[in-house]
């Protein structure tokens, strides 16, 4: 009895360890491997070009291997800290490996024996932007910051202000002949701080609203019809409540679960309502955020609509989970419309939650609509940026960061990060790489940025947008009345004090 | 008496030192940045009583204050005493290892680390049809529910009672074990039911412990945020089941852009420790816990 006993657990054992092993050889065979990072054949016009910026960038390493072999050092560490949180971005520090490795080979080929190595961070969820954000500064204060820190354009001013990043004016001019004459010029606008620059662009996109047009065709909806919601969204015919009244009959016909999906924790998207209903964020006068009490109100109230009249938001959404209240109900086509970013695209495709045929074939996408007839559509960008820290330059290695940092800011390298996470080029260049040629969605979603608006580089934009989501949460939820709700906002925002904030009718 | 005073400080030293470096420095830190505006720039900036004012007239702090003390009164009352009594009482009056057994089962959510207890709550109250209390309820032919969002002050309850009430239930069950039996055959005896054993004589014995109890959940209760945080964040709606130190938590740590108010959030967490220590003192005074420490006037 004893002996049958004993055996028992044995064979469990046993059992679970050929799972573990059988399971850990599915996992190998079936893991993504990395694709391949071939450089692409230049168009022979600018082959001239190329070369001239190859020379260019010698001479730059050539003096680099000078001063460093005078300082006597033998390898130098780079710290790089960068951020999805969506996995497929991870060329944001990838493409710094295959620049040191560039890099490298240079030196060696000069007979320098000075190598760079990069000691780099990629976060991904679950660590979300105020916990990178979080680890950066007490990092910094403990004196153990990254040389290269990866940001949001919205934070230069707060950074500059204190003394956390250097300046880039001088390093840019440098090697402005380099590659920065390519950069797409608003971008600059973005990481200027009192007249200076403080950060390199490292990539940009746009939020469109995706629709799937496999719904709208059972809608009654005609290929034709479909194939110009977009344009319709552009001239301002399909407003904002026209989207309610869509994803009510998809909804009511049972032919979805969920009208419309926005994202599920708090966020920036939101504010594209408020601007779409004539909002405005910025004054670029002052300097100060701006608070347009109609459009508020406005804003205040579709969402309300949204959820308990036309019953097409679930009052649930603000406490759901990524995967099934928002990726999921999308790309099985329980839900009709999604508020989102270029970059879920490559999100869904690399999940494998939809094939890229599938995607064209089903899922649309289109400018978030204006709020009502004679407004604009629009979109929202958060350009994201590499900064040196002030510790990189007291480590004496900011000369070496910035080459890194300008290796990487390359049409190819930067391609590979935007067609893999679906963001958009932030070089001239970049635009004719054959691979992101390739990608067609980025190509079509390029419009977009002529609608765009960034996000104020404010030091208390993150209370403006704490107070906005908390409202936000408490409309959806059936906690507030878009009345209660536009007086706690009004309330919130008058709290942040009227150097910060201008209150508009 | 020299000598003696000089080995006594010296035993003592440790543990003051710890005491001084890990409960009142942190207190002291906490004062004086609550009379800052200091943020991530981590600048001393003082500002005087200018935290103190902003809480006075910030309405969502005292929505969030009275979110505390419905919290506090609702999970100290029917979980960390009530129920711990309870199943104190129960146990103890079964037989001895079916009790034992019982116990053993509340004490599994004290033991599961904190993440992976509200991850198995959250995964209980989904909406799905298939979540444990919606496949629950199935049975009953009823509708799945959304239990988070329609019930979420029971649910952050629950969740936090069922950690809370093995504390007591420790206490309690030791307490009532410590009652010498021959009170208990006594009453027996005399023909006393076991309502009146428990009524007249264990509860009266098992004062101070439940005095104890109270005292320390409540002042433990005040500060704790970590399983609501966890399971609804102070949501879903407008700061529904948001409690004073998650949002003293919140301002100072977990904000989305990464902008932070160390020191409006340590001027939250003073008032907590204030808050604290009044209550100390009224229970003290209250429930005469001074008696409870001083050495027994007869030798048992």
């Amino acid at each position: 009895m004893r002996r049958r006993g004993a055996s028992k657990p044995i064979t469990v054992f046993v059992a679970l360890v050929i799972g573990i092993l059988i399971g850990a050889v599915i996992g190998y065979a079936l893991s993504p491997k990395a694709p391949a990072v071939a450089p692409s054949a230049a168009p022979s016009a600018d082959l001239g070009k190329l070369k001239a910026e190859n020379e260019q960038l010698k001479a730059k390493v050539e003096e680099l291997k000078k001063k460093l072999a005078s300082a006597g050092a033998k390898e130098i560490t780079i710290k790089i800290w960068t951020i999805g949180p969506d996995p497929p971005s991870e060329y944001r520090l990838k493409n710094f490996q295959i620049a040191a490795d560039m890099l490298n080979k240079w030196l060696a080929a000069l007979g320098s024996e000075v190598r760079v190595k990069i000691d780099g961070q990629f976060f991904v969820r679950p660590v979300e932007w105020g916990e990178y954000k979080n680890k950066f500064y007490l990092a910094y204060k403990s004196g153990k910051a990254p040389d290269i820190y990866l940001t949001g354009h919205e934070d230069v001013g707060f950074l500059a202000a204190n003394g956390y990043i250097i300046p880039l004016d001088d390093y840019i001019k440098e090697y402005w002949d380099v590659v920065y004459y390519d950069v797409i010029p608003t971008l600059w606008e973005a990481v200027k701080y009192q007249g200076k620059i403080w950060g390199v662009p490292q990539d940009t996109e746009a939020r469109p609203i995706y629709f799937r047009k496999d719904v709208l065709k059972k809608l009654g909806w005609s290929d034709e019809e479909i194939a110009q919601l977009p344009e319709k969204v552009k001239r301002g015919e399909f407003t904002l409540k026209d989207l309610l009244e869509v994803a009510k009959q998809a909804v009511d016909k049972g032919l979805v679960e969920r009208g419309i999906l926005h994202r599920v924790k708090e966020g920036y998207d939101y504010f594209q309502f408020y601007l779409a209903y004539g909002g405005r964020l910025w004054d670029p006068k002052s300097g100060k955020m701006v608070f347009t009490k109609s459009a508020w109100r406005k804003t205040l109230q579709w969402f309300h609509d949204a959820v308990w009249k036309y019953k097409v938001i679930s009052p649930t959404q603000f406490s759901g989970d990524w995967d099934k209240d928002f990726h999921g109900p999308f790309t099985q086509g329980k839900a009709l419309f999604l508020s989102g970013g270029t970059w879920h695209k490559g999100e869904w495709v690399s999940k494998g939650l939809l094939t890229n045929e599938e995607f064209n074939q089903n899922v649309g996408y289109m400018l978030h609509p204006a709020g009502e007839p004679g407004k604009k559509p629009v979109t929202l960008s958060h350009p994201l940026i590499y900064t040196i820290t002030k510790q990189a330059q007291e480590r004496g290695v900011a000369d070496v960061a910035f080459l890194l940092i300008t290796l990487v800011t390359d049409p190819h390298l930067n391609a590979n990060h935007a067609v893999q996470s679906s963001h958009l080029a932030i070089l001239y260049s970049e635009i004719s790489d054959s691979r992101y040629r390739k990608e067609p969605f980025l190509a079509d979603v390029a419009y977009m940025l002529d609608y765009t608006t960034f996000i104020p580089n404010h030091p208390k934009w993150g209370d403006y947008s704490r107070i906005v989501f908390n409202v936000l949460r408490g409309v959806e939820s059936g906690d507030l009345t878009p009345d209660q709700a536009f007086n706690e906002l009004l309330n919130g925002i008058k709290g942040l004090g009227s150097d910060a904030v201008i209150i508009e009718d | 008496m020299r000598f003696r005073r000089k080995y006594l400080a010296i035993f003592l030293l440790p543990s003051f030192a710890l005491i001084a470096v890990f409960y009142l420095l942190p207190v002291l830190l906490t004062l004086l940045i609550s009379f800052t505006d200091m943020d991530y720039s981590f600048q001393w900036n003082w500002v005087g009583l200018k935290n103190y004012v902003q809480m006075v007239s910030d309405p969502i702090a005292g929505k969030v204050f009275n979110n505390t003390l419905f919290y506090v009164f609702s999970t100290l009352t029917l979980f960390n005493v009530g129920a711990a009594l309870l199943i104190s009482l129960i146990t103890v009056h079964i037989p001895e290892r079916v009790g034992q057994g019982y116990r053993a089962l509340w004490l599994l959510p004290r033991i599961t680390p904190s993440t992976v207890y509200a991850l198995l709550w959250l995964w209980a109250v989904r909406q799905d049809p298939t979540a444990l209390f919606n496949w629950i309820i199935g049975f009953f032919g009823m509708e799945p529910v959304n239990w988070l969002h329609k019930y979420p002050w029971p649910i952050v309850i629950l969740v936090n009672g069922f950690v809370g009430a093995s504390f007591g239930m420790i206490i309690f069950t030791a307490a009532l074990k410590s009652i010498p039996i021959d009170y208990i055959r006594a009453a027996r005896v005399d023909g006393a039911s076991t309502l009146q054993i428990i009524r007249h004589i264990e509860l009266p014995l098992i004062k101070w412990p439940l005095m104890f109890v109270t005292a320390y959940q409540t002042l433990s209760l005040l500060t704790s945020y970590e399983y609501i945080l966890l399971v609804t964040n102070g949501g879903p709606g407008y700061y529904t089941t948001e409690v004073w130190a998650l949002y003293s938590y919140h301002l100072a740590f977990a904000q989305y852009g990464g902008i932070v108010k160390f020191g409006y959030g340590a001027a939250l967490a003073t008032v907590l420790v204030i808050l604290g220590l009044i209550l100390s003192i009224i229970y003290w005074r209250v429930f005469r816990l001074r008696e409870l420490m001083i050495e027994p006037k007869i030798e048992v």
